[in-house]
């Protein structure tokens, strides 16, 4: 055999691996014919285990073969628009709470209330009246939930302990004034911090809401953030931060991460959603939650969610499969995996006794959507919601870094948030032309 | 004894001239060359020529990607001249690019001036140097978000052995983008450096040797001889830096995501996201073609200035 690679041969190998390639892209564009395709982030060995059980149930279940795409959850949104443009999208495909009505207003997603009313197998009811209102848009239902949970108050019990203090009622809401002079007090030595979050909008609209505010008014067409609720919301969280010194330095916008925060050991308080218990579980001290801090409005924190969807360009055809999947994929039996891998928000009632402790109080967030404690508030946005979103982004953390008070920097966003806000109500316009 | 030499019928100098190609010949010759130009001109159509068309005609639309475009004519142009944002991006792009482009010059020059000093193992050195611009910017973005730490970070530890009490570099509206720039000018000198480096092998000896018998000191040796002598390697180095420079992305995103309060967000940045996190497509593109627009203008005035400052040894 002859050594030698002629030209004659290369280019035959390189014309012939270009249509092997050409062979694979194709079939990585959509899943062979019949099967439950989904889609869904994910960030770690752990969640892929999740989304692995999910996929044996849906096979299971379905009788048919279950092909999940997983991303991380950093590139997932750009990868689902690519998906959804070209056709390539998954049967059915997992979507943040928050991009819910971006989606809708460009008819991205499928309306699904005719599937829903044409199906007494799913039981609506079910489902938590929060997990239903993060899924629609334009009084209509746009997904289905599979998680949805309210901001909790995470705190360290073993620097509790260490200070002599009690620790907060695992039921009743401290109010503010309580909750201020703890993060003070616990901030007193150096190098440890009362209290943590995230220097983001998504973390500090629970502290307006509490305080009866909101970013916009009710009909979504004005910004209030310079309304004295919303101002009082965030003149509280803002202090914490600027005044009271009671948080860790802002060392970075980007990668500031609460959790990260409390997990040094030297944080008395965090705020963050109850999804993050199954990282906190590596936490070398003792923790557990609590409902968040009560403001003049009462405890009433952001509660988000996630859910799956079914895309617009979904074939007739295909619809019989979708919908079975939609099913399958938020069926008890699925978030009873979600919850037993210790996930403990999933969307429905009846899957809320999957987890177990750690930590003890675990079972608040049940109680909490049930509307039996505390209270929360579904995460209001708009169909731009990124780009408000980004604006916030850019002007509020001048304010947590003390370099502009509070009132200011709201002052000097308003104008361009309330154009926003028409340019949110032109896409509610154009979406209902686009339904009639 | 002599000897006669008899050039033989084969012999060059009786070898009848060769007869003109004939037109079969040319036009293999022409076709082989197009071949071998193929590969290359296809990927230009498809990645080039192919998008920058496709974004005039996008830049006309009205389209969010999921719904039918709609014809918007001159429209997205027209938002450009009201939208602030637009214009502040522009403004941190040019002051990114004007700032971090004569400073990376300057570094890569000074060290292959350095490296042209016959220093034993140079290639050491040169690939030790070269090794910022060879890492991906993403991970060396990450690596000097550590390095910018307020407390504890290595650039204010070192500060702070000067009694100089370093800022919070990365969310300060000051020092944002200095920082930025600092980081990329030391990502990218290493281009430059290797140029510069293959610029001054190419300066004949000779020339130094005649200006120090004329009594030429170092600075005016360089003054005289080597800075023209290297102007065709700094004209390539400043265009290709500042065409650079004006696209500046990742490390924005990765180590300030355009904060504070937009000081450090760029024109590429601010298109990628009015594409693809505000799905405004048409928008996207009319902005992408005004900053085409400004690097073609630059790009030429920068050939035209070169006529007259850089001068090639023909």
């Amino acid at each position: 055999m002859s050594a030698t690679l002629s030209r004659r041969r290369l280019l035959g190998w390189a014309a012939a691996g270009g249509l092997a390639a050409t062979g694979l892209l194709g079939g990585c564009a959509s899943g062979p014919a019949g099967a439950a395709t989904w889609s869904m982030w994910s960030n770690s060995p752990d969640e892929g285990k999740v989304w692995a059980d999910f996929s044996t149930y849906v096979e299971r279940r379905l009788g048919v073969p279950s092909v999940p795409t997983l991303t991380p959850s950093d590139g997932y949104p750009t990868k689902l628009d690519l998906q959804l443009v070209s056709g390539t999208a998954s049967l059915v495909t997992a979507v943040n709470g928050w991009l819910v009505p971006t989606y809708a207003a460009r008819g991205a997603h499928r309306p699904l209330d005719d599937l829903i009313a044409g199906d007494p197998s799913l039981d609506v009811g079910d489902f938590y009246p929060a997990t239903r209102a993060i899924s629609s848009f334009g009084g209509r239902t746009y997904a289905i939930g599979f998680d949805v949970a309210p901001t909790v108050l995470y705190y360290n019990s073993s620097l509790f302990a260490q200070h002599g203090i009690a620790p907060p009622s695992p039921t009743e809401p401290m109010s503010w004034a309580a909750f201020r002079e703890l993060a003070i007090e616990f901030s007193r030595p150096e190098n440890q911090y009362g209290f943590t979050c995230a220097p983001n909008i998504d973390d500090l609209v629970s502290w307006i809401y509490c305080a009866g505010g909101n970013v916009m008014n009710q009909a979504q067409t004005l910004s209030t953030l310079g309304a004295p609720e919303a101002m009082a919301g965030l003149d509280f969280v803002v202090g914490l931060f600027a005044r009271d010194r009671a948080t860790p330095p802002i060392k970075n916008l980007v990668t500031e991460n609460p959790l990260a925060n409390f997990l040094q050991g030297n944080v008395a308080f965090m705020q963050n959603g109850p999804w993050q218990v199954v990282n906190a579980r590596k936490a070398t001290f003792d923790w557990d939650i609590v409902p968040f801090p009560a403001g003049p409005a009462g405890s009433t924190p952001r509660v988000s969610g996630s859910s799956f969807a079914v895309p617009a360009g979904t074939s007739e055809r295909d619809l019989p499969l979708a919908w079975a999947l939609l099913k399958t994929l938020t069926s008890t039996g699925a978030l009873d995996i979600y919850g037993r891998a210790g996930r403990n928000n999933p969307a429905r009632r009846s899957a809320g006794t999957a987890f177990r402790p750690p930590p003890a109080n675990l079972g608040i967030v049940q109680r909490i959507l049930a509307g039996e404690l505390a209270g929360g508030h579904p995460f209001d946005v708009t169909t731009n919601w990124y780009q408000i979103r980004q604006l916030l982004a850019q002007d509020l953390p001048r304010s947590l870094l003390g370099q502009v008070p509070v009132r200011d920097a709201v002052a000097a966003l308003t104008p361009r948030l309330d154009v926003l806000m028409s340019q949110h109500q032109d896409n509610v316009r154009l979406a209902a032309q686009r339904r009639r | 004894m002599t000897v006669q030499t008899t050039a033989g019928p084969s012999g060059p100098s009786q070898r009848p001239p060769d007869p003109p190609p004939r037109w079969r010949d040319r036009d293999r010759q022409t076709l082989a060359a197009w071949l071998f130009l193929l590969p290359s001109l296809v990927g230009f159509a498809v990645f080039t020529a192919g998008p920058v068309l496709a974004a005039g005609v996008v830049s006309l639309l009205d389209w969010n990607l999921f719904s039918p475009p709609a014809f918007a004519g001159p429209r997205n142009f027209a938002r450009l001249a009201g939208d602030a944002t637009f214009w502040s991006a522009l403004g941190n792009t040019a002051y990114f690019t004007f700032a971090s482009v004569p400073l990376t010059i300057v570094v890569s020059l000074a060290l292959a001036l350095l490296l042209n000093q016959g220093l034993r193992r140079m290639a050491v050195f040169r690939s030790l140097l070269l090794l910022p611009y060879a890492t991906i910017t993403v991970a060396v973005a990450f690596v000097w978000v550590w390095l910018y730490i307020p407390h504890g970070g290595l650039v204010n530890t070192v500060l702070s052995a000067f009694g100089i009490d370093g800022p919070a570099w990365l969310v300060s509206e000051r020092w944002a983008m200095p920082a930025l720039i600092a980081m990329s000018v030391w990502k990218g000198f290493g281009f430059g450096m290797v140029v510069f480096l293959a610029g001054l092998a190419a300066i004949p000896g000779q020339l130094y040797e005649a200006a120090r018998i004329d009594g030429c000191g170092p600075w005016q040796s360089f003054r005289r001889i080597t800075l023209p002598m290297l102007s065709p390697s700094v004209f390539f180095v400043v265009v290709t830096a500042i065409i650079a420079s004006f696209q500046v992305f990742d490390q924005a995103l990765v180590m300030t995501n355009g904060g504070p309060a937009w000081q450090t967000t760029t024109l590429v940045m601010y298109i990628y996201r009015t594409a693809f996190e505000n799905y405004d497509q048409g928008y996207a593109a009319a902005q992408s073609l005004v900053l085409f627009a400004f690097i073609a203008v630059i790009t030429v005035i920068q050939f035209r200035l070169q006529r007259r400052l850089v001068h090639y040894d023909h």
